[in-house]
């Protein structure tokens, strides 16, 4: 997933600096997507990641004054996104239930599925509400920190660089978690594979 | 058989790029943070709310490039206020040693038959043999120290406590 250029987002943060509430209506549009999928494969809830992404751009608008430019935007939003998400984990803990977006139809499209369903037989027999649900319940097994790892890395396509910079950890923290994520997640899908359809 | 693998696990996750929310919830997010935004406002006190835009004032003044220099003196004055009061404070202990050396008691006597009742009274004076000086060895403490009062450590009863 490509990065938004950061002196566009600059020009934008620096008018709603200078009270220009229009500008960071710019900057909510623009963020929405990215930072809603960050924020709904954490929680696998969309109705908790509605009331998420709301709190955290609120967030952003309010203290949009002491930020200085000293990290991008982009950084600094996703920072303040994942701590928030990661603070709503620790409150919900166990409790919870997962109410997941469809998949939409350009998934049968999507070159990688194909491969996947060419190579693997699992993938293949599950139907795609089945493997979704896998994917899920795998996902949620993970720790939330791991879980914020491996969102970032596997799904949103950030680079550990970035990962660290947005967690506040090296970036020898962020190879680790995520090389103890993808044997965690490995063990998961391991039943899936030996028994494709439950 | 195997297990997946890293590259596999990864396609599989990237999978879930295609769960997506229902249609136009991105288009009506913008306006639902609007009408947040207006429900948060209205719910504040006044107070807080001239709070915040003082805020957002002193923050366009840039006021906390200029806040430095204050900020510098005054903990400068804070330190000076605190160590002038520690030097003000400390016992002027020379001083109170040397009065203590004058008698203390300084009194009158009179004859028994001076004594009457019509006579107002008046303290005795004890002579000069019975004026008592404070001796330098009898300063068991600073002299300007405020009173002491030390509980005995022993028991003011010896009788055995009772154990049951």
């Amino acid at each position: 997933m490509e990065q938004p250029r950061s002196d566009e987002d600059q020009q934008l943060v620096a008018r709603t600096q200078a009270g220009e509430a229009a500008a960071f209506d710019q900057l909510v549009v623009k963020y929405t997507p990215r930072l809603y999928g960050l924020v709904y494969n954490m929680t696998s809830n969309h109705e908790d990641t509605n009331d998420l992404l709301q709190d955290v751009f609120s967030k952003a608008y309010k203290s949009i004054n002491g930020f200085r430019g000293k990290s991008s935007f982009y950084t600094w939003i996703h920072s303040i996104a994942v701590n928030m998400t990661l603070n709503f984990l620790k409150k919900r803990g166990r409790r919870f239930h997962l109410s997941l977006d469809d998949m939409d139809a350009s998934v049968q499209n999507d070159k990688e599925f194909l491969e996947l369903t060419a190579t693997s037989s699992p993938v293949r027999e599950a139907d795609l509400a089945e493997l979704q649900g896998r994917l899920n319940e795998a996902m949620m097994k993970l720790s939330d920190e791991h879980r914020a790892v491996v969102t970032m890395f596997h799904i949103q396509g950030m680079p550990h660089a970035e990962i660290s910079k947005i967690l506040r950890v090296s970036e020898g923290t962020v190879r680790s978690r995520l090389f103890y994520a993808n044997r965690q997640l490995q063990n998961y899908l391991d039943e899936f594979r030996k028994n494709p359809v439950s | 058989m195997n297990q997946f693998n890293e590259d596999e696990i990864g396609k599989l996750l990237r999978l879930k790029r295609h769960e997506q929310p229902p249609p136009g919830y991105f288009d009506n997010f913008l306006h639902e943070f609007h009408r947040r935004q207006r429900d948060e406002l209205l719910r504040q006190p006044l107070w807080r709310i001239g709070l915040q835009r003082a805020q957002d004032f002193m923050f366009r003044l840039n006021v906390p490039a200029f806040a430095s220099y204050p900020a510098a003196i005054t903990a400068v004055v804070v330190c000076a206020a605190v160590i002038s009061l520690k030097v003000y404070q400390t016992p002027e202990t020379v001083n109170v040693a040397a009065q203590n050396r004058a008698p203390v008691i300084t009194t009158t006597t009179l004859p028994d038959s001076a004594w009457s009742l019509s006579k107002p009274v008046t303290t005795r004076d004890l002579g000069p043999s019975l004026v008592r000086t404070v001796k330098d060895s009898s300063h068991t403490h600073r002299v300007a120290a405020p009173p002491r009062y030390v509980l005995d450590s022993t028991l003011v009863s010896y009788e055995p406590a009772f154990r049951f």
